[in-house]
């Protein structure tokens, strides 16, 4: 379907919208939104409250198996032919094939039926030893032999001093992620690149390292190579089944951003400052969320949060009615802070039924009463403030309707500020109303972000047409931005959307960002 | 808003799934949620208050997660607890194996931990005779053995809920009596049993 679809590329010299020198001063004075970081509307006043996170390229960049790859990039596996040159024998991966076939139609039904196999995508995590960790289909019981396979292809390739990064063959792609002690495996039907599936691999992993740390991952395989880890993650399996599903819908996931709920700048100031006076010596971080929208994020003097770990915070609290009992308390690594060790965090919602939850993440595990005190001075005053009221009001509306922004033919947009590491995207429009829709419309920003980021031929812009919808991404040092004109859009139309498109963001910016975001 | 003041610590515990987040649902908010079986994550703290004679006692649970993968924190959960509620599943044998290993914990570790053994879904079995793979008498001895109050509940039909509950309190309310009486030294490492809060953490 690549070859099939028409695009062009367009590039813009850098200031054809805005002067790149456009100082940060200057924002308050000119409606013109800059270009470049820091200056792009969104773009926190004072200090970015996540590590700085460039994209995407920050997911990958430190993973050593892909510093090992980047030497390898001029010849990349990209078929099951070319693994020839690599593996040298093609017979014995063919064979290994022909067992994988062989192997899931002996199995139990699930595993060898036909729905099973035609996912389009699946997930699986093993262990160096070859044992099962997740399926994201069918029982690992099941699938024990498939995972020796996987296994035995990963270290079948390693002993010849390489490593296995795919196998492209029959419509699917076979991905392979070696994180030691685990080796995560994707095989997709889907049109995504290699690197978006190996960047979902990831998060997987860290999802995975965040209920355990690493520490604790390498010290039970030290001792026991062929631990079946199942038994700890037990009960855990459906936090990862969520996260793929959030993989495929969650625009945050893909711009490795988060969005906030849209609230009045003064409402939100008030939110953030008593969250700020109710600090305790261990509080690293306070989250206010909504549903899945941040409200506001306060954190200690130097530490930030990655945007990685936020979603899988995220998606811990949106994945369990759990925490609605009553007060949770439950240790959690975040990965990209410290695989090492645990913090505790204190989850609570606000009111039984609220969609308002607060986290607060302490260094103690001893810290629990601290922090249940923490809360009840922030809900204190709040309340004085008669800013619930308002926040309570905001939460009605969690979004905006495209429709606001006035382009004609502009269907949908993600926004995502490169400094803050937030995005905007207004709700979803009438055609865009069912799943599978939606997964759809996903799936082309998905196709936009692999090409603006591709490895080796990155992309500075992109306007593509389809048969259902008109497609443009930009993307500069300070944002990018991923738009959805309807088939009557032209190019010439895309381009002036954008002006008027970041015009309004900046406009309403105070609404739409945490552009002051506080420190205890 | 004012303080609240927890009296006695309580701590379930039991293997995952056997239904301690249902008893203290059922306890505590008077339902029993239908739907798919959903985890605790670490641990979940509610605060009930509870009418012993003329008195009110305000009992901190802790709803403990039954995972394996929590089981090294779950000394924090137990720690100073005044009643531990071991839960099994009267279904499931192997449950039971869990609820010895937890009233070896907390022999070992929290002599003065209350214990009470809870047999869960009781419902299934007075509906079915043959899914009940625990006997009622087996596990009465085993409680007496160590000493234990043994309860069969189904957080369903709420049956024997409120009853285990209001025993844990009164049997909170006529040792602490005791203890009053007894001691007249201040021991300081009691101060983990009650926890005040909104009052005296203030940094």
């Amino acid at each position: 379907m690549d070859a099939e679809a028409p695009r062009a590329a367009v590039s813009w010299e850098n200031g054809t919208l805005a002067p790149v020198d456009h100082l940060r001063s200057d924002r308050a004075d000119s409606p013109t939104p800059g270009l470049v970081e820091g200056t792009e509307p969104g773009a926190g006043q004072k200090s970015a409250m996540f590590v700085r996170a460039q994209s995407f390229e920050d997911l990958t960049a430190e993973s050593e198996e892909l510093i090992q790859r980047e030497a390898q990039l001029d010849k990349p596996i990209e078929s099951a032919e070319e693994l020839e040159v690599l593996v040298g024998e093609k017979s014995i991966e063919e064979q290994h094939n022909n067992d994988v076939a062989s192997e899931n139609r002996t199995k139990e039904e699930d595993v060898s039926s036909e729905a099973w196999r035609s996912h389009r995508k699946h997930v699986f995590v093993l262990s160096e030893a070859g044992k099962p960790i997740y399926s994201r289909y069918g029982t690992e019981e099941a699938l024990s032999s498939t995972m020796g396979v996987m296994m035995a292809l990963v270290s079948f390739v390693e002993a010849e001093k390489n490593i296995i990064r795919s196998i492209h063959a029959d419509g699917c792609k076979v991905v392979f992620l070696a994180k030691s002690p685990l080796v995560l495996v994707g095989v997709s039907r889907t049109c995504q690149s290699d690197k978006e599936l190996l960047r979902e691999l990831q998060y997987i992993y860290y999802q995975i390292v965040s209920l355990l740390t690493l520490t604790q991952l390498n010290h039970i395989f030290q001792h026991k190579q062929n631990y079946d880890l199942r038994r700890l993650l037990a009960g855990s399996e459906y936090l990862t089944d969520n996260l793929l599903h959030r993989l495929d819908r969650d625009p945050g996931l893909l711009l490795s951003a988060v969005t906030c709920l849209p609230l009045p700048s003064s409402t939100r100031d008030v939110v953030s400052s008593s969250l700020q006076a109710a600090k305790a010596k261990n509080l690293v971080f306070s989250i206010l969320l909504a549903g899945d929208r941040l409200v506001t994020l306060v954190r200690k003097k130097d530490q930030f949060l990655h945007h990685i770990d936020l979603n899988l915070v995220f998606n811990l609290v949106g994945s369990s009615s759990s925490f609605r009992e009553g007060e949770g308390w439950t240790p959690i690594c975040l990965p990209k802070f410290n695989t090492a060790g645990f913090f505790h965090a204190h989850i609570s919602y606000l009111e039984p039924a609220s969609d308002l939850c607060l986290i607060l993440v302490s260094t103690d595990r001893e810290d629990f009463f601290n922090m249940s005190d923490c809360k009840q001075r922030f809900l204190e005053r709040l309340n004085k403030r008669s800013a619930y009221q308002s926040l309570k009001e905001a939460l009605k509306c969690p979004s905006y309707s495209v429709e606001q922004v006035g382009i004609p033919e502009l269907r949908h947009f993600l926004y995502k500020s490169k400094s803050s590491g937030l995005y905007t995207s207004p709700a979803y429009p009438v055609v865009y109303q069912t799943d599978e829709e939606q997964e759809r419309l996903m799936g082309l920003y998905q196709d936009l972000h692999s090409r603006l980021h591709h490895p080796t031929r990155p992309l500075r812009s992109l306007y593509r047409c389809t048969e259902s919808e008109n497609l443009m991404a930009w993307v500069t040092s300070g944002f990018e931005l991923y738009l959805c004109f309807s088939p009557l859009g032209t190019k010439a139309l895309a381009v002036s959307a954008v002006t008027k498109l970041l015009k309004w963001i900046r406009k309403e910016e105070d609404r739409l960002f945490i552009l002051s975001p506080l420190t205890y | 808003m004012s303080a609240i003041r927890v009296d006695a610590k309580v701590v379930m515990l039991g293997k995952e799934s056997v239904g301690k987040t249902s008893l203290v649902e059922r306890y505590v908010h008077h339902r029993f949620l239908v739907g798919p079986y959903q985890n605790t994550i670490g641990a979940a703290f509610v605060a009930k208050p509870i009418q012993v004679g003329e008195k009110v006692i305000t009992l901190g649970i802790w709803d403990t997660a039954g995972s394996e993968r929590y089981e090294a924190m779950s000394r924090i959960y137990y720690r100073g607890a005044r009643a531990a509620i071991v839960c099994y599943d009267l279904t499931d044998s192997s449950s039971f194996q869990r609820a010895r290993f937890w009233v070896k914990e907390l022999q070992n570790c929290e002599e003065h931990c209350k214990i009470y053994l809870c047999g869960t879904k009781n419902d299934l079995v007075s509906g079915d005779r043959s899914l009940r793979q625990i006997d009622y008498h087996d596990a009465q001895d085993f409680a007496e053995e160590i000493g234990a109050q043994h309860f069969e509940t189904s957080s369903k039909t709420g049956n024997n809920v409120d009853e285990l509950f209001q025993k844990v309190a009164e049997d909170y309310n006529s040792s602490a009596f005791e203890y009053m009486t007894e001691e007249t030294s201040v021991d300081l490492g009691q101060k983990k049993d009650s926890y005040f809060y909104s009052c005296c953490h203030n940094n």
